[in-house]
């Protein structure tokens, strides 16, 4: 009982954590270029404002656009279940698994391609499109990238992943698990919207992906999105963290263990904001045909992975 | 002794010629008298091996049994008469002191790696030689720059220097084999300690060191398809150079293969090398006989019948014993009509100016003599009596028929036939017709001649008779490949 | 035990990160990027060979890692900048297999040489044998960078990393292998080099360009 209890909570804790990262990421580079840049809680006093506003919705659009937002966020806040955030083992364990996460995410990447194309307006058009070709490249490499720690494991179950991980330290240095994370790095960036692949503060036509697939939202529609797209960012953040790196993850349902867990994770997500934060600074976003090569480089180190864990077990 | 003064004369006249920065006619002399030192070394080699035992020295890191002299032999004759007949001799007018300065030093530098090659016992050092043979011929091959010539060295370099490291991954892998038995030596890399402990070296090891090894010397040696450099740098190189390449850089290439052989025939039984042997020598046997019915360029011709001999000799490693000795003397036969015919068309390059077959036409009419040499020549390559590379060949169709191959030799057989049409179809429209305008007639440096006369004289003489020591010597290089 | 473990595990981890910078040059398209992932290639294999001479005592080994790291690591790319530098902007934009294509192929590669290797890995009873597949597959992404690229450049630092490979699985498969061997290895490696190096100039002057493409004019 009480482990549900925990899950909610965390599942709570995500969804509130999720738009102060957006906002340190922000924060951050604002500081590397030099900026004061807006406070962190900036995210949260935007959603307000989101919410409070008129939705004003397209003549042309049809039901699909009003329920699109709230299947995207349905499905990010139901994969904040599945994924180890502080607790090993899940009570959702019975689904927590590898092939759940991948195809929540794809639900959501896959209606708001859809809610792009709906509404009839170019740019959503364009955007839809260039978002499935980044989707269709970097959906299977989470996959492989996953299942490389899988083989290592021996269960797709995102919880056992964690849990075996914590039980051999060693492994942590094999080359599959560094070619796995290089690898997912690589499909966060892109999944998330982050550069070199989109930018997420552009609204050029010749730049934008994410953007561009919402860009005919407004009010509470655009706070879900914006806020599921926050949610899609810290798990990503998540699957990093605790894949490749569990240690303070709590195995027990006790206060202490609970908030050790609970400051590990917070402070993992800060290194990995700092990370995203510095490389957004440094690289230039890629031209978009050149996305598909960087894409492919991390879908063969996922592969390198595989076949490394799989021969080395 | 004999083995030092074989590797101590070209590697003497190269730091000659290296030494005097100014190019002066006595360096290229001085190196074509130096040439004829390994002929006597390899003679001597040849009666003490004859004897029975074979020479080594420098700690059995240099040997030299019979397999090695039949190849010392073949070496040592072609690099004399290419240093002759080279511009190091005679001089050239249109060529720079600066040129046949570096001729000289390559050439030796190129016959010294390919004699080390050949008496080496460590088949890591033997192929730390064959890749110096691709970097030395390699530096030589655009002496004229030109467009064609840059472009064929670097075909020639890069597919070469990639093929040999693939022969290398294939020595690693065997050595990698052998210690795994017997624990790291020195020795381990000795061809004669190898053979000893071949029985017991494990098959699928040695089964993917066979195929990078043969697939790695397959390449120096123009074996198809990685053969694809074998017609531009041959045509492109000058002549003296393309004489010694094709006449035998390819057999040194091929005696790496040979000893490769024996030590994984010894590992695994005859059938896995002679499946592969046959299936490589067979494909170059069609392309070049494909590939000769429509040429254009006889400097061409000469290098693509060059890889239908290569074939022929694989051919020859996978009929047995008997095939084994076939291809040892079509070695020989080829490799001193080859060089022949590619000085010859040195000479026709001279005279004509072009390496195009339709530009020369006349040439019994504009060079008399060097046109009946070459009529000759090109028989003899074709495979016709009284040459010896009939009866090399005849003993290779009929060593294949003995170990049951009897519809490869029939297809062999046919492909020869193609071969014989085309090159005598191209020597027709070469020897006779009127002539090219306002080209000079008669020869040039007729004593030039004397020498490949000579060399073709031996080859006819080989295919009357071959006489008993040499037949000796070419049974016991064959009992070293199928021990 | 544990010794042997991590023996193993960094062996592997070298080479992986050896053939991860392989990938790279199928990856990126510019000179510069080739030559710093050669030099790092070229110090991460000197490191695998320096680190096999510590576990396994064979102190002949750290000549080969500092003939490695000084030649192909510092001396080598210096030469190859220069180069660079002096050809200009030779970028390749359009091999003759596009780069996803490149890039799957290696991987495909990659899992051939794994099959490809399972007797000698079966046979070994070294710690560093998990690595060999992984050298094996260095080689023959090299040999794919030769052939797919169009610049006589590329093609060299494909030969070069070829050579880093035989290199690395010399050392796991043998933990390297008679040193005069060695030796002459390297002096054929260097020279071939050189040459080639000599041979890039002699393109540039006769064609006015490094494209190799351009050599097409002796055929059939």
């Amino acid at each position: 009982m009480t482990s549900w209890l925990v899950e909610l909570g965390q599942s709570t804790a995500a969804l509130l954590m999720a738009p102060a990262l957006v906002g340190l990421i922000r924060w951050l580079k604002a500081r590397l270029q030099n900026r004061c840049g807006a406070p962190i809680w900036q995210p949260y006093f935007e959603l307000h404002k989101l919410f409070a506003k008129e939705a004003v919705v397209s003549t042309n659009a049809s039901w699909l656009f009003r329920a699109a937002p709230y299947v995207v966020f349905t499905s990010t806040v139901a994969i904040t279940l599945v994924v180890p955030l502080m607790l090993v083992p899940l009570p959702f364990d019975g689904f927590a698994d590898l092939l759940v996460v991948v195809y929540l995410l794809l639900l959501g990447t896959f209606f708001t391609a859809l809610a792009g194309l709906d509404p009839g307006s170019p740019f959503g058009g364009m955007g839809s499109s260039r978002g499935m070709t980044v989707a269709a490249l970097a959906e299977p490499t989470v996959a492989v990238a996953i299942f490389a720690l899988a083989s290592g494991a021996g269960s797709t179950n995102l919880g056992h992943i964690a849990s075996r991980l914590i039980a051999s330290p060693m492994a942590a240095l094999t080359p599959g698990h560094l070619l796995a994370f290089a690898s997912l790095f690589i499909v966060m960036l892109a999944e998330a919207g982050r550069l070199p692949i989109d930018n997420p503060a552009t609204h050029l036509e010749l730049t934008m992906i994410h953007e561009a697939m919402v860009l005919e939202y407004s009010g509470r529609y655009l706070a879900l999105v914006e806020w599921a797209s926050a949610v899609k960012l810290l798990i990503f953040f998540c699957l990093l963290a605790n894949l490749f790196v569990p240690w303070g993850i709590a195995t027990t349902v006790s206060a202490p263990a609970l908030v050790l867990a609970a400051a590990a994770l917070v402070i993992k997500l800060g290194m990995l904001c700092v990370a995203v934060a510095v490389l957004e600074t440094r690289v230039a976003k890629l031209r978009l045909f050149r996305v598909p090569e960087l894409l492919s480089v991390s879908f063969v180190l996922a592969l390198l992975a595989v076949t490394s864990s799989f021969v080395l077990r | 002794m004999p083995l030092f003064l074989l590797l101590g004369a070209p590697l003497l006249a190269a730091v000659i010629a290296l030494m005097r920065s100014r190019y002066a006619r006595l360096t290229g002399q001085v190196s074509v008298w130096l040439s004829l030192v390994p002929i006597g070394a390899a003679g001597y080699l040849w009666r003490e091996v004859n004897r029975g035992a074979p020479v080594s020295a420098a700690g059995d890191l240099v040997r030299a049994d019979a397999l090695s002299v039949v190849l010392i032999s073949c070496v040592s004759i072609v690099a004399a008469l290419a240093a002759w007949l080279g511009p190091g001799w005679w001089g050239r007018e249109d060529l720079r002191d600066y040129q046949i300065r570096r001729f000289v030093i390559f050439s030796n530098l190129f016959t010294l790696t390919m004699l080390a090659a050949v008496v080496s016992n460590n088949v890591g050092l033997m192929w730390v030689a064959i890749e110096a043979t691709t970097i030395v011929s390699a530096v030589l091959i655009p002496l004229r720059l030109g467009k064609s010539s840059v472009e064929a060295s670097w075909k020639y370099l890069l597919i070469g220097s990639v093929g040999i490291a693939l022969a290398f991954i294939g020595t690693v892998l065997a050595y990698f084999d052998f210690v795994q038995r017997a624990g790291a030596t020195t020795q381990a890399l000795n061809w004669t300690v190898l053979v000893t402990a071949a029985p017991h070296l494990h098959p699928d090891v040695m089964r993917l060191a066979f195929v990078f090894l043969l697939v790695g010397y397959g390449t120096k040696a123009g074996l198809a398809p990685m053969h694809t450099w074998l017609p531009d740098a041959h045509s492109e190189a000058p002549a003296p150079l393309s004489a010694m390449m094709s006449g035998v850089l390819l057999a040194v290439a091929l005696y790496a293969i040979m000893r490769w052989k024996t030590v994984v025939d010894l590992a695994l039984g005859t059938p896995f090398t002679n499946r592969l042997l046959i299936g490589l020598g067979l494909f170059s046997l069609v392309i070049a006989a494909f590939s000769l019915v429509t040429q254009r360029n006889y400097k061409r011709m000469l290098a693509y019948s060059s890889i239908e001999h290569t074939g022929l000799t694989c051919l020859g490693l996978a009929f047995g014993p008997l095939g084994v000795f076939a291809a040892l003397l079509h070695l020989v036969n080829h490799s001193l009509v080859k060089s022949t015919m590619f000085l010859l068309s040195g000479r026709l390059h001279e005279r004509y100016g072009t390496t195009n077959l339709a530009a020369v036409t006349g040439l019994l009419r504009t060079m008399p003599w060097t046109g009946a040499l070459f009529a000759a020549g090109m028989l003899a390559v074709i495979g016709l009596p009284p040459f010896g590379l009939f009866i090399s060949e005849f003993a290779l169709l009929r060593a294949g028929f003995a170990t049951g191959h009897r519809l490869l030799a029939v297809v062999m057989l046919a492909l020869l036939v193609l071969v014989f049409v085309s090159l005598l179809t191209h020597l027709n429209r070469m020897l006779y017709g009127a002539g090219v305008e306002g080209l000079r007639r008669g020869e040039d440096h007729a004593g030039a001649l004397v020498p490949l006369a000579l060399c073709l004289a031996v080859i006819v003489a080989l295919g009357l008779v071959i006489p008993a020591p040499f037949w000796r010597l070419l049974t016991m290089g064959a009992a070293v490949v199928t021990r | 035990m544990m010794a042997g473990g991590l023996f193993s595990q960094l062996s592997v981890l070298g080479s992986s990160l050896a053939l991860v910078f392989g990938l790279f040059v199928l990856w990126r398209r510019s000179l510069g990027a080739y030559v710093s992932a050669f030099a790092w290639q070229s110090g991460v294999v000197a490191g695998v060979a320096a680190m096999v001479a510590h576990f396994s005592g064979d102190h002949a080994l750290y000549l080969v890692a500092a003939l490695v790291f000084g030649i192909k690591a510092i001396a080598i790319p210096r030469l190859l900048t220069v180069m660079g530098r002096r050809f200009g902007g030779d970028r390749e934009s359009h091999p003759y297999v596009n780069t996803e294509a490149s890039v799957l192929s290696a991987a495909v590669l990659v899992l051939v040489a794994y099959s490809v290797t399972r007797p000698v890995v079966a046979l070994s009873q070294l710690p560093t044998r998990g690595a060999i597949p992984l050298a094996m597959g260095l080689t023959f992404v090299s040999l794919f960078v030769v052939i797919s690229r169009k610049k006589a450049l590329t093609q060299i630092i494909g030969f070069l990393m070829l050579e880093n490979s035989i290199a690395l699985l010399a050392v796991l498969c043998t933990y390297g292998i008679p040193l005069i061997v060695e030796i002459g290895v390297f002096l054929d490696a260097l020279m071939g080099f050189l040459v080639m190096q000599v041979f890039v100039y002699r393109i540039h002057e006769t064609f006015e360009s490094l494209d190799v493409e351009q050599l097409r004019h002796l055929k059939h």
